[in-house]
């Protein structure tokens, strides 16, 4: 239950946690992105700032802003 | 969901970003190696789109045979109004690429 | 309901179907409902050569989820009511979201 030092709760308990913090969105297709959390909701459709577009390991491109449908998501990670 | 946030300030949620998103250029990365770029006129919580003037990218990779990914082909598209259904789309970004 | 009620105001008018599995089709918005699924009549299929199967078929339904675009005359669409009509959608849905 130990994640990161803060009190596992529950799965939204830990996204409201790191909202604000750079994370890494992983992508059924395998696709990787890495920028600060902005927001999740309850589809876990995700807004980033200052993303990183991974393809295949490497930088495919940068987004100020980047909405990700929550359907593709496999998971979020905190990366602190 | 509980959070006790007043009615004035409503918590931030990512279809937030798309709503500031409207009528201004947005970059659309769908499901299919499909790209499109064009003004957003509409959305919905499915993602459903209508864009206008559009321009499609599909991505085709060629020598399927070779181990390494093969050279990649790109078509190009132009539509003059879109709708885009929702489930197709990965991720939207204002005004395209930097 | 935003785009269900937007293909309404597009009934009779001519569009284009571009299917998942590629496949685009021509012809005439008859009906629409709240699944998105669509009505075209008179309908031709855009590179008929690669898709010969279709070339008697007159008019088809074609459920929703199969749909990639709808492809639409831009004279026939008001975009500034669109986008008022999609503010309006947005403040009611996250209006129901923060009840809960």
């Amino acid at each position: 239950m130990e994640n990161g030092g803060s009190e596992g709760r529950d799965p939204s308990g830990f996204l409201s946690e790191i909202i604000g913090t750079p994370v890494t969105v992983k992508l059924n297709s395998g696709v990787v992105y890495k920028g600060e959390l902005q927001s999740v909701d309850g589809y876990m459709n995700i807004a980033l700032e200052q993303t990183k577009e991974y393809v295949n390991g490497k930088v495919h491109r940068t987004y100020g802003d980047a909405f990700i449908r929550g359907n593709n998501v496999q998971y979020i990670s905190a990366d602190s | 969901m509980s959070d006790t946030e007043d009615a004035s300030a409503p918590q931030s949620e990512p279809l937030d970003l798309v709503r500031l998103c409207l009528d201004e250029i947005v970059f659309v990365r769908l499901r299919g190696d499909r790209e499109l770029k064009g003004r957003l006129h509409a959305y919905d919580s499915h993602c459903n789109l209508v864009l206008g003037d559009v321009q499609e990218t599909i991505y085709i990779v060629e020598d399927e045979e070779e181990d390494e990914e093969g050279t990649v082909r790109t078509v190009n598209k132009q539509s003059e109004m879109l709708f885009v259904r929702g489930d197709s789309v990965v991720l939207i970004s204002p005004q395209g690429q930097p | 309901m935003l785009f269900f009620s937007f293909f309404k105001t597009l009934v009779d008018h001519k569009v284009t179907v571009e299917l998942k599995n590629d496949i685009q089709i021509e012809g005439t918005l008859k009906s629409v409902d709240q699944y998105l699924n669509i009505k075209l009549d008179d309908i031709t299929v855009v590179e008929e050569i690669r898709w010969p199967h279709l070339s008697s078929v007159k008019n088809i339904f074609i459920r929703g989820s199969v749909v990639r675009y709808v492809h639409l005359p831009a004279a026939d669409v008001d975009t500034a009511l669109l986008e008022d009509a999609t503010r309006r959608e947005a403040a009611q849905t996250s209006a129901r979201a923060r009840q809960g």
